[in-house]
């Protein structure tokens, strides 16, 4: 028999795996079948079950789609409450979940929306929650090891939660591959579990007055990136054309998303998104530490940019010195007609 | 006409100045002590938030703090741009406190207070969790909205309506108070402060000290009751780039079809 620890806690009461799959208006993240495969290798390891959580209004074809990308189970929470998205119901729901079925990891994307609930879960819960995770294990003992960037990046902490379940982490978009999914994949009706709904209308302390989404760019999967900064001054067309060219994806600094001149789906960078195109071009960036974390998995990256001091051409395998509204143009011109850079379809 | 005083309360935090920071080799530990000390940058958004909360509704602005003494001058620099008072809260009994009872110790300060509304930085450069924020309103159980860029004060509603940033878009949400709010970084533009009120907090302000104790909550912070450790640090190699620099666009455009070839 097991006990409970020195924090009044037994953590052999608490199993499997749990990855949130984010969902507004019946639209998934991509961040969540990012989590999901990577739940599979800790479920695998664990051997136990990789729980995929719903929350929000008709959630069938969402659950089903988390069956089909490997969750074992799927928990569904489906109330007109969830919809559209509020940390208070989300938060009371999620920790109702937790303290019922006692999961040890939870994996939530690192988006604007797990960051906001992920607290409202840890803290009732007294559970360890890592923030922005970048790899992640779990060790002999089934402890989740979480590793983080400190510090500006060139450390690498790991965070433990030793006393203390479940064993909480987000993680931000791109950070992790999805898998396929398997339209083959056998499940039954006990595959998908309808859970109890704990909150009220009546309880909430919030009102969504009005919801516009419009920009919603997966940019983490894109080969090819031009990426614009504060240099560029709002003019986006020489980075357009120069992205025509290669049929490369625009993507943007934080100064560049912060200006409104580019949507924040497209940032790129330690509160935006990794990517790791196999060509990212730096357009009018200086290389600030919190945009290298986003793209330094990208293959070959090449920066444009008038400082010849600017800390990007240390962090580029090619750069130029010079005015984005004369190099990029010139640069399309010439690739366009370089029958190499062509796509094949 | 009614007039009803609101009590906003702001969290700063002062954190090392940017990539100043080592690593000491002999315990593994971050060297913060020879960073220059600043205040944590996004928090400068949250004061900017509180003080143009202020401009409109008759409002009482606090700034908190929790950490050593040695924090003293960015509560003075929250009184130089506006603030109406400041509280350092700082104890012993803290050392070693990670999100959970940090985010316990300033809900409670929040509370005693009377905050009617929390503002707070998007994340902090040095612990960059973004968690102590919702951290607050769900110790106190209060409504929370963060990644917000502009703030509609309601008091005759007893709400504050905000327009948060949403993955592709927006959103407008009314929360009832109390309520926390963390702003996004970049969105608030901080005011200057004016060269009287630096010279005042500079020489004749005094912020009030609160230990655990005077929140009651003495055996509820520290690192017994901090869920999360860190359990190692390991030093990132850097990607290795070429770091050549061209001199014309053609240059560049024979290197980037090289990636394809
Ligand atoms: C908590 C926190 C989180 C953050 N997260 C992110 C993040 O996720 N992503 C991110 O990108 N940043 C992030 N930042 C911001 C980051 O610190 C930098 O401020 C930001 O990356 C700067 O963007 P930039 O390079 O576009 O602008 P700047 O630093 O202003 O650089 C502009 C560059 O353009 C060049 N330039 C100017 N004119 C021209 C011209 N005519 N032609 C060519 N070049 C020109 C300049 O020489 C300069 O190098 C974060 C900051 C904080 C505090
Ligand atoms: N020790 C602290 N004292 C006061 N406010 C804090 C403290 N730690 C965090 N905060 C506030 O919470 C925000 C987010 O911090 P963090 O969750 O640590 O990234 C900061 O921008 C501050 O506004």
């Amino acid at each position: 028999m097991s006990e409970p620890n020195d924090a009044g806690i037994d953590v052999d009461e608490y199993e499997d795996v749990w990855v949130f799959v984010e969902e507004h208006a019946g639209e998934v993240m991509p961040v969540s079948w990012e989590l999901l495969e990577e739940g599979k290798q800790l479920s695998e390891k664990l051997d136990q079950d990789l729980v995929a959580l719903v929350i929000g209004e008709d959630l069938d074809d969402v659950a089903e789609a988390a069956l089909e990308r490997g969750a074992n189970r799927v928990l569904v929470a489906d109330d007109p409450v969830f919809e559209p998205y509020r940390a208070d119901p989300y938060g009371a729901q999620f920790r109702a979940m937790v303290e019922n079925r006692k999961p040890t990891i939870v994996l939530i994307g690192g988006t604007h929306t797990g960051r906001d609930f992920a607290g409202r879960v840890a803290v009732p819960t007294h559970a360890g929650l890592t923030a922005d995770v970048t790899e992640i294990d779990v060790d002999d003992d089934g402890l989740l090891q979480a590793r983080r960037p400190a510090f500006g990046g060139d450390i690498l902490a790991t965070i433990l939660c030793e006393d203390h379940r479940p064993q909480m982490a987000t993680i931000r978009p791109g950070v992790f591959e999805a898998g396929d999914r398997d339209p083959t994949v056998a499940f039954d009706a006990d595959s998908i579990t309808d859970v109890d709904v704990v909150v009220d209308e009546s309880d909430t302390v919030s009102e969504v007055l009005e919801r516009e989404i419009g920009d919603t760019a997966d940019i983490t999967e894109a080969e090819r990136i031009v990426a614009v900064g504060a240099g560029v001054e709002g003019d986006l067309e020489p980075a357009l054309e120069l992205a025509e060219s290669i049929d490369a994806k625009l993507a943007a600094s934080r100064a560049a998303v912060d200006e409104g001149w580019v949507d924040g789906s497209r940032q790129v960078g330690q509160t935006g998104k990794t990517v790791r195109p196999e060509l990212y071009v730096a357009v009018g960036i200086s290389g600030a530490i919190q945009h290298l974390e986003g793209m330094n998995k990208s293959g070959t990256v090449i920066a444009i940019n008038n400082d010849p001091n600017a800390p990007i051409f240390e962090h580029a395998d090619y750069g130029i010195v010079g005015d984005f509204a004369a190099v990029c143009p010139d640069l399309a011109e010439t690739l366009a007609s370089d029958e190499r850079t062509e796509v094949t379809p | 006409m009614t007039t009803v005083t609101w009590t906003i309360v702001v969290g700063v935090k002062q954190v090392p100045d940017a990539d100043e920071v080592g690593i000491d080799p002999d315990t593994g530990r971050l060297d913060r002590a020879s960073a220059p000390a600043v205040m944590n940058p996004p928090d400068r958004g949250a004061l900017e938030a509180a003080l143009s909360i202020k401009d409109v509704v008759d409002a009482r602005v606090v700034a908190m703090t929790m950490g050593p003494p040695m924090a003293t001058p960015v509560l003075e620099e929250a009184i130089a741009m506006g603030c109406d008072d400041a509280v350092l809260i700082t104890d012993r009994a803290f050392a070693g406190s990670d999100t959970w009872p940090t985010s316990l110790t300033l809900a409670r300060a929040a509370e005693q207070l009377g905050a009617d509304i929390v503002l707070a930085g998007e994340e902090t450069t040095d612990s960059s969790t973004g968690q102590v924020p919702p951290g607050i309103a769900a110790h106190n159980g209060w409504a929370q909205l963060t990644y917000v860029e502009a703030v509609e004060p309601r008091p005759e509603e007893n709400r504050l309506v905000a327009t948060r940033d949403v993955e592709g878009g927006h959103e407008r949400v009314a929360a009832d108070l109390p309520v926390v709010v963390a702003v996004a970084y970049g969105e608030f533009d901080p005011r200057p402060a004016p060269l009287h009120r630096k010279l005042y907090a500079e020489n004749d302000f005094e912020p009030i000290e609160w230990t655990a104790e005077d929140l009651d909550i003495k055996d509820e912070v520290g690192l017994d009751v901090s869920p999360t450790s860190v359990g190692g640090m390991e030093t990132v190699q850097p990607v290795e780039r070429k770091g050549e620099v061209v001199e014309t666009a053609d240059d560049l455009a024979e290197q980037i079809t090289e990636v394809y070839s």
